[in-house]
C-alpha cells in the first residue's frame, strides 16, 4: 500500500478511535462518579459521541485527488447536474436521523435537571451514596 | 505541499484528539463549574468536527444547544445546589 | 475498589478493540454510499426522470426533505416527545411557582444593557432567516428555533427574571407553543381534508402528487420555490421550539425556595 493511502487510512482511524475513547471515558464517568451533576455531564457527552459515530458512517471519501465530496444540497438543477450530484455528495440519511436524536436527548437532559433540583429540595444533598443510604 | 485529502483528515484528527483531552479533564475535575466549562470546550471541538464532516444542518442545531443552552441551565442548577464534589 | 475500576476499564477497552477490528469495513467511510442514501439524493429535486418524478419532494435540500417529507412521521413523534418533556416538567413544579410580583432586580451595567437592546433584533433576524429558508440552504425549523431561544436566556441574565416574567409569563409562551403545534397538525391533514371534500383519494402528510393520489401543495409562489408543506412545517416548528425552550428556562428560574417541612 503506498504511503499516502496508508496515512489517510491512519488519520481516519485516529478520528474513529478518539470518538470511541470519548465514549469509554464518559461511560466510566456515569458509573463511578457519585455526584448527580457529574452524571448528567457524562450522559450528555455519551449521547453526543454516539451521534458523531453515526455521522462518521455517512461520510464519503475523496473520489480522486481533485474531486472532494460535497454537501447534500443540489446547486445545479439540470438533469446532468443532478446525476453528478448523486455521485459526489455525502449521505443525507444519517444526518436526518441524528437531528431527531439530538432534540430528544436535549429534552431528556432538561428533564433530568429538573429532577435533580427536586431531589436536592427533598434530601438536602446530591451525593447518590448518601441518598441510597437515607432511603426516603 | 500536503495533498488536499491528507490535510482534510489531518485537521479532523487534531480536533478529535483535543476533544479527548477535554473529556478526560471534565470527568476528573472536582470543581463542577470547571467541569461544565470543559464540557462546553468539548462541544465546540465536536462542532468543528461536524463542519469538517460536511453536515451543516447538524452544526446549526448543535452550536446553540450544546455550547449555549445546556451549560447555561447546568450553571443555574449548580448555583442552586452544590458546587464542590466531595470525595 | 481501585483494582475493580481498572479491571472494568480494561475490559471495556478490549471489547471495543474487538468491535473495531470486526466492523472496520462497515464503519470506515469509503467512496460509495448506501443505495438508499443515493436514491434520496437522486430523488430530492427531480421533475425530469419519468419514474422518479412520482416520488420527488421538489426541494434541493435533501436533509430537510427527508426530515419533513420522506420520513415525516418520525419528526411528528419526536415533536410529541419534546412536548411531553415540557409538560412533565410543568407538572413537577405545580403549586411551587408564585405569581411574578415584587420589584425587579438590578441586572448588569448600562453598557451591557444598551448593547443587548441592539443585538436582540439581530438575533431574531438571523434565527428567522435560518429557519424560513430551510428548503434552500442548510437550516430548518429546529435550527431557527434554537437560535431564537437564546434570546430569553440573554434577557434573564442581563436584565432580571422578573423583567421577562412580568411582560411575558409562562402562560403566554404556552399559548405560542400551542399555536405552533396546531399549525403542524393542520398542515399535516390539509391535503387529506381537501381530498375528502373533492372526492379524490389523498394521504395524510402528503406533499407532492403520488401515484393514485393526484392532489399537491403549491410548489412555487410567483416564481419563488416553497416546496409545498416544507415551508409551513419549518415556520410552525420554529415558533414551537423557541417557546418550548423559553418555558424550560422560566420554570427553572422562577421556582421559589420553600423550606422542607418535616
Amino acid at each position: 500500500m503506498e504511503p499516502t493511502e496508508f496515512l489517510n487510512l491512519y488519520l481516519l482511524s485516529v478520528t474513529i478511535a478518539s470518538i470511541l475513547a470519548n465514549l469509554v471515558i464518559s461511560l466510566y464517568g456515569v458509573f463511578y462518579k457519585p455526584h448527580y451533576t457529574k452524571k448528567i455531564i457524562a450522559v450528555s457527552i455519551l449521547s453526543d459521541s454516539i451521534n458523531t459515530i453515526a455521522i462518521l458512517i455517512g461520510f464519503r471519501r475523496w473520489l480522486s485527488p481533485s474531486q472532494p465530496p460535497s454537501v447534500a444540497i443540489a446547486t445545479d438543477l439540470s438533469p446532468e447536474g443532478i446525476k453528478k450530484f448523486a455521485n459526489v455528495a455525502v449521505d443525507p440519511l444519517p444526518q436526518a436521523l441524528v437531528l431527531t436524536a439530538i432534540v430528544i436527548g436535549l429534552a431528556v437532559t432538561l428533564f433530568l435537571i429538573y429532577l435533580g433540583y427536586m431531589l436536592y429540595r427533598h434530601y438536602k444533598t446530591l451525593d447518590m451514596r448518601e441518598i441510597r443510604r437515607l432511603k426516603g | 505541499m500536503i495533498p488536499g485529502e491528507t490535510l482534510h483528515y489531518l485537521v479532523m484528527a487534531i480536533v478529535a484528539l483535543i476533544s479527548v483531552v477535554a473529556t478526560y479533564m471534565a470527568i476528573i475535575e472536582k470543581d463542577l463549574l470547571k467541569a461544565v466549562i470543559f464540557s462546553a470546550l468539548q462541544s465546540g471541538m465536536y462542532a468543528i468536527l461536524y463542519f469538517l464532516l460536511l453536515a451543516p444542518d447538524i452544526l446549526l442545531v448543535y452550536i446553540p444547544v450544546a455550547v449555549g443552552l445546556i451549560p447555561g441551565v447546568l450553571i443555574v442548577l449548580i448555583s442552586r445546589t452544590e458546587r464542590w464534589e466531595k470525595e | 475498589m481501585r483494582i475493580v475500576e481498572i479491571a472494568v476499564i480494561i475490559l471495556i477497552v478490549l471489547a471495543f478493540g474487538l468491535l473495531i477490528t470486526v466492523a472496520f469495513s462497515y464503519i470506515a467511510p469509503g467512496t460509495l454510499i448506501r443505495p438508499l442514501g443515493e436514491f434520496y439524493l437522486y430523488a430530492t429535486y427531480n421533475p425530469y426522470d419519468p419514474i422518479v418524478r412520482l416520488f420527488t419532494a421538489m426541494s434541493p435540500e435533501s436533509v430537510t426533505a427527508i426530515v419533513w417529507d420522506f420520513r415525516g412521521l418520525d419528526t411528528l413523534f419526536e415533536t410529541s416527545v419534546f412536548y411531553l418533556a415540557i409538560i412533565g416538567a410543568l407538572a413537577l413544579t405545580r403549586g411551587l411557582m408564585p405569581a411574578p410580583k415584587g420589584e425587579e432586580g438590578q441586572g448588569l451595567s448600562v453598557i451591557v444593557k444598551s448593547v443587548t437592546k441592539i443585538t436582540v433584533p439581530m438575533i431574531l433576524a438571523v434565527g428567522a432567516s435560518v429557519g424560513l429558508h430551510g428548503h434552500l440552504t442548510p437550516g430548518g425549523g429546529f435550527q431557527g428555533g434554537s437560535v431564537i431561544a437564546v434570546i430569553p436566556m440573554l434577557m434573564i441574565v442581563i436584565f432580571s427574571v422578573l423583567f421577562l416574567a412580568k411582560r411575558m409569563n409562562i402562560t403566554g409562551f404556552l399559548i405560542l407553543r400551542s399555536i405552533g403545534l396546531a399549525i403542524i397538525g393542520f398542515t399535516g391533514v390539509a391535503l387529506f381534508i381537501a381530498g375528502l371534500v373533492q372526492g379524490v383519494p389523498a394521504w395524510v402528510f402528503q406533499n407532492m402528487p403520488k401515484p393514485g393520489a393526484p392532489l399537491s401543495m403549491p410548489v412555487e409562489v410567483h416564481g419563488a420555490l416553497i416546496s409545498g408543506t416544507l415551508w409551513f412545517f419549518n415556520l410552525a416548528e420554529m415558533i414551537a421550539v423557541a417557546s418550548g425552550f423559553s418555558i424550560a428556562f422560566l420554570i427553572l428560574l422562577l421556582v421559589k425556595e420553600v423550606e422542607f417541612r418535616g
